[in-house]
């Protein structure tokens, strides 16, 4: 529970954070970093405008997209305190349900029959489909290291063991913020800044929603970036106690802001073709990973 | 009790020759009452089979086939009910479906007729426990099948699917012979109990690859399923749903009981199955995600479903080979249930398929668009089973692909760094089939379904008849109870388990009733999930009301004169993934060039179209040099009754001949 609440915390300013780190590299003063929440609350107060060749395929998937987001943020531990939901396996029901939410996102922009929401549609999906196994081998890797197979159980007892862990922990780290940022369709994948259409990912497929289903969407990708910050912080946080325990969650939340927005103001966006190698080395990196965890366990001959 | 499996043939042949009989609209009811009475029948046996009182019966066969033994137990029961449940869906999707062919009133009456032997050999094959008998049944059912198959022999195209799909099931019949006569002359019976006699002392390799090339060439295991994207297409919709639902798993059902037999090996043969299982549906989901024909797609993506059973069944015989019962049971039960739950969707996804079929014409779904305005029930349900097939939840598919997955996971456990190394990459393996089956639905649904129509069609299409909705109905129905009541199902499937393997005792570890509650949490979170979209949906609904909303045009991005034709299609959905991988899914275009100094360009025409990996390059290239070889020998069957004759002369003298120089006996 109490993850559910920092998570919604976190959420409110990490955007904000990104953009102002954006901002100050590029040599401006920026928004304040709540911005993007005001932004949300301004389209939550808003009419809609719908395609004429929607259905309510279209009305529906953005609520489906961020109840997925929702309920993904049940399953995320916090420290030592379960999440609302968790059992043995509980991290496949984490992916499936964010697929769920994708796969309505995806068909909601192709529900407006524009070329651009297909273009982009057919993007989203093919490359959150090579970031899929990088996840798992990275969460089967952790299930080796640990001889558990629930977010928690697995965090929890990560650094019993020995302290290389933290050296894997750091690389897993690395692993889970690209993938937040290629959920996020985020710079190295996508410029959610561009204003060619033709180059935009996850911006072109919501060119057609506005009002509180814009809002909607712009909130779950708000709680998706700060989901995966909370997974990355529960590498590290183990068993440490509460009391260090939330001011660590939200300076680590800060910190990996910052280095979205550092990473976003000095990469340029791979070429549109190059994007689903640099996937695949998440997924070898992954691999690497679970080696190395392979060798922690002894299992390595 | 056990007398009443008499009555499943005698009412099938009864009904044969009613069919006969009955006038043309009769006839379609006439099947629908034997399927229905047939399922009554064999399902009032296996029900309390599963429940663990197997029943069995012999009949004499006399002094070549010896005693024949009849049994139904846990499995057979599992599987007999799937078949019932699909065929019976089937027939009454199949009465409306095929309304529209009254007017072909001879083909109507042997089409029913083939069905329902065709529920009937299905059935059998799963009860008689006696090699020779049992290929008999097989064969039934494959040519049964391959009739029903052909519905539309007019259309040269489909003759040849149905060819295709003859010549291959004999190959595997040709496999399967090879293993009963082995068995035959090795142990000296053809009961099925000479598997355990065999296996008890024998390696059990080589007969088992015997059996799971014969059994894999049913059920769609690379590289022996290129007969699935013919016959799939081109057999009338509710018989593609009923093969694509059953006809398939039955070659799963004998794989299941000839690994129930095994003894030892399991390392080799789990991990030989395993391997091949992750290749197979990551070879089926890409084939899938490129294909424009949407029926062909529904085939490759049976393939797929295929390698997620055999990852579950080979993470089994792993499992069994480590004396991890807990792998056993996560394993095969998540295999188990996945043939359960992809008989559901599948033929639910064929039947929502064949109702665009039936009001369109066209299996291209480049042609389609926007059918979610004048077909809005089917598109639901296609949608439902689109979802359920790429395993999300709230939908069943989740329930047993979380139960491989977890037997996947709890393999890692494992000591051999091989298995672990193995374990990993299947889990990575099922994590990409799943991210395809989301971008072959997608492009499917959105396709068909979304956006606006992209050519004019020949009829305006409707929403199909009630008759052909009901069934799907009664599909989601049963799709529902299992993901609400998942932990009930997954007790049954542990009862069958804990009696299947015959060759070591697997009791059901204590990790698996763990494995049965945290089923029942899962369902409870699937609706949770389910509540929480309908809160935020309650949230929007509250929000909107009484906000202007307005309906526009959708934004052209400043271009204002769009046409249907602009939108994205199946083809460019899957380009670049086709692109990516374009070693395995081949593109052939055809096309012409623009000729150098060519001003005033006329029309052209342009055509690309995706191969078959192994089709075109292993298979193909073998029967072109067999036809080749063959050709040679084309001087015998010259078309002169004379050289006929000769060569009838000729027999008989080598028969003389030989029997007199004691060469022949």
């Amino acid at each position: 529970m109490l993850s559910l609440l920092f998570i919604l915390l976190a959420a409110s300013f990490f955007t904000g954070i990104v953009v102002r780190t954006k901002s100050i590299a590029s040599g401006r003063k920026g928004p304040g970093i709540f911005q993007p929440v005001k932004d949300v609350v301004r389209l939550f107060k808003k009419g809609a405008v719908y395609s004429e060749t929607s259905s309510f395929v279209f009305r529906i998937a953005p609520t489906i997209y961020f109840s997925s987001v929702f309920v993904a943020m049940l399953i995320v531990p916090f420290g030592s305190s379960k999440g609302l939901i968790s059992f043995n396996g509980d991290f496949i029901f984490f992916a499936y349900v964010l697929a769920l939410g994708k796969f309505f996102s995806i068909i909601g922009a192709l529900d407006t029959g524009s070329s651009f929401e297909g273009m982009g549609a057919s993007r989203e999906a093919l490359f959150s489909m090579f970031a899929e196994p990088a996840f798992f081998i990275l969460m089967g890797s952790l299930a080796l290291m640990t001889g558990h197979t629930s977010f928690q159980e697995i965090f929890t007892t990560l650094h019993l063991g020995s302290s290389i862990t933290y050296a894997l922990g750091v690389l897993a780290a690395s692993v889970f913020l690209m993938i937040a940022m290629i959920e996020n369709s985020r710079m190295p994948i996508d410029d959610p800044k561009t204003h060619l259409e033709l180059t935009m990912i996850h911006e072109v497929m919501i060119l057609d929603n506005s009002g509180f289903d814009l809002g909607l969407i712009l909130t779950a990708g708000y709680l998706k970036f700060a989901l995966y910050g909370a997974i990355i912080f529960n590498l590290f946080s183990g068993s440490i106690a509460v009391g260090y325990a939330i001011p660590l969650f939200f300076a680590m939340q800060a910190f990996l802001a910052v280095v979205v927005g550092i990473i976003e103001s000095f990469m340029a966006r791979s070429r549109m073709n190059h994007n689903a190698q640099f996937i695949v080395v998440l997924s070898s990196v992954a691999l690497l990973i679970f080696f190395g965890a392979l060798m922690v366990s002894g299992k390595f001959i | 009790m056990v007398e009443l499996i008499n009555s499943s043939w005698i009412l099938a042949l009864l009904a044969a020759i009613i069919l006969l009989l009955v006038p043309t609209k009769m006839k379609a009811y006439t099947a629908a009452f034997a399927v229905v009475a047939n399922a009554i029948v064999t399902s009032c046996l296996a029900i309390p089979a599963l429940s663990g009182q197997p029943v069995s019966l012999t009949f004499g066969g006399g002094s070549i086939l010896g005693d024949i033994l009849i049994r139904i137990d846990e499995l057979s029961a599992w599987f007999i009910l799937i078949i019932n449940f699909t065929c019976i869906t089937g027939v009454f999707y199949g009465t409306g479906y095929l309304k529209a062919y009254a007017n072909t009133a001879k083909k109507l009456g042997m089409h029913w007729i083939l069905f329902v032997l065709f529920q009937l050999s299905m059935v059998w094959v799963c009860m008689i426990q006696h090699g020779l008998v049992f290929l008999i049944a097989w064969e039934i059912m494959s040519l049964s099948s391959m009739m029903l198959v052909i519905f539309d022999a007019n259309n040269p195209k489909t003759l040849k699917a149905g060819i295709n799909y003859l010549v291959q099931m004999h190959i595997s019949v040709v496999f399967l012979t090879i293993g009963v006569v082995w068995l035959y002359f090795r142990t000296g019976t053809f009961s099925f109990d000479a598997f355990t006699t065999y296996f008890g002392t024998n390696s059990n390799i080589w007969l088992f690859l015997v059996f799971f090339v014969g059994f894999g060439l049913k059920a769609g295991f690379i590289p022996f399923h290129s007969w699935l994207p013919h016959a799939h297409p081109a057999a009338p919709s509710h018989v593609s749903g009923v093969m694509s639902g059953v006809i398939v798993k039955l070659g799963i059902y004998g794989i299941f009981r000839v690994a129930s037999y095994l003894r030892s090996d399991y390392l080799v043969l789990g991990e030989i199955l395993i391997i091949l299982s992750v290749l197979t549906g990551l070879y089926g989901i890409l084939n899938a995600a490129v294909h424009r024909d949407f029926k062909r797609m529904l085939a490759y993506c049976t393939i797929e479903n295929i390698g997620i059973i055999g990852i579950g069944i080979g993470t089994g015989l792993i499992g069994l080979g480590n004396h991890m019962p807990i792998l056993y049971y996560l394993g095969f039960g998540g295999a188990l249930l996945h043939v359960l739950n992809h008989s559901l969707f599948k033929s639910l996804l064929f039947y929502s398929a064949g109702s665009v079929y039936q009001q369109t014409h066209t299996r291209n779904m480049e042609k389609l668009g926007g059918l979610i305005k004048s077909m809005p029930r089917t598109a639901v349900l296609f949608l439902i089973g689109a979802i359920a097939i790429g395993g999300m939840p709230p939908f069943n598919g989740f329930i047993s692909e979380f139960l491989i997955y977890s037997g996947l996971i709890e393999g890692i456990k494992l000591q051999s760094m091989t298995q672990i190394i193995i374990m990993v990459l299947s889990v990575a393996g099922l994590s990409v089939i799943g991210g395809l089956s989301i971008v072959t639905f997608t492009k499917t649904f959105g396709t068909i379904f979304l956006g606006t129509p992209r050519q004019p069609l020949d009829h305006t299409p409707h929403e199909v008849s009630r008759l052909m909705l009901i069934p799907q109905y009664i599909i989601i129905i049963m799709m529902l109870s299992i993901s609400i009541f998942p932990q009930a199902y997954l007790q049954v499937v542990g009862n069958i388990l804990s009696n299947l393997a015959k060759g070591i005792a697997v009791p059901q570890p204590v990790e698996f009733t763990d494995y049965i509650s945290i089923m029942q949490s899962i369902n409870l979170y699937s609706l949770m999930f389910v509540g929480v979209m309908a809160v935020f949906w309650g949230i929007r609904t509250l929000m909107l009301r009484g906000r202007t909303q307005t309906i526009n045009a959708t934004w052209g991005c400043g271009y204002t004169a769009p046409t249907s034709r602009i939108q994205y299609t199946g083809k460019s959905f899957s380009k670049s993934l086709g692109k990516m991988f374009n070693f395995i899914v081949i593109e052939r275009k055809e096309y012409q060039e623009l000729k150098a100094g060519e001003i005033f360009p006329a029309t052209k025409k342009y055509t690309s179209h995706y191969h078959d990996f192994f089709e075109f390059r292993l298979i193909r290239p073998i029967t072109n040099r067999v036809v080749y070889g063959a050709n040679y020998f084309r001087f015998i069957q010259n078309g002169r009754v004379q050289s006929y004759v000769l060569y009838g002369i000729v027999f008989i003298i080598a028969i003389f001949l030989l029997t007199i120089f004691n060469i022949v006996l």
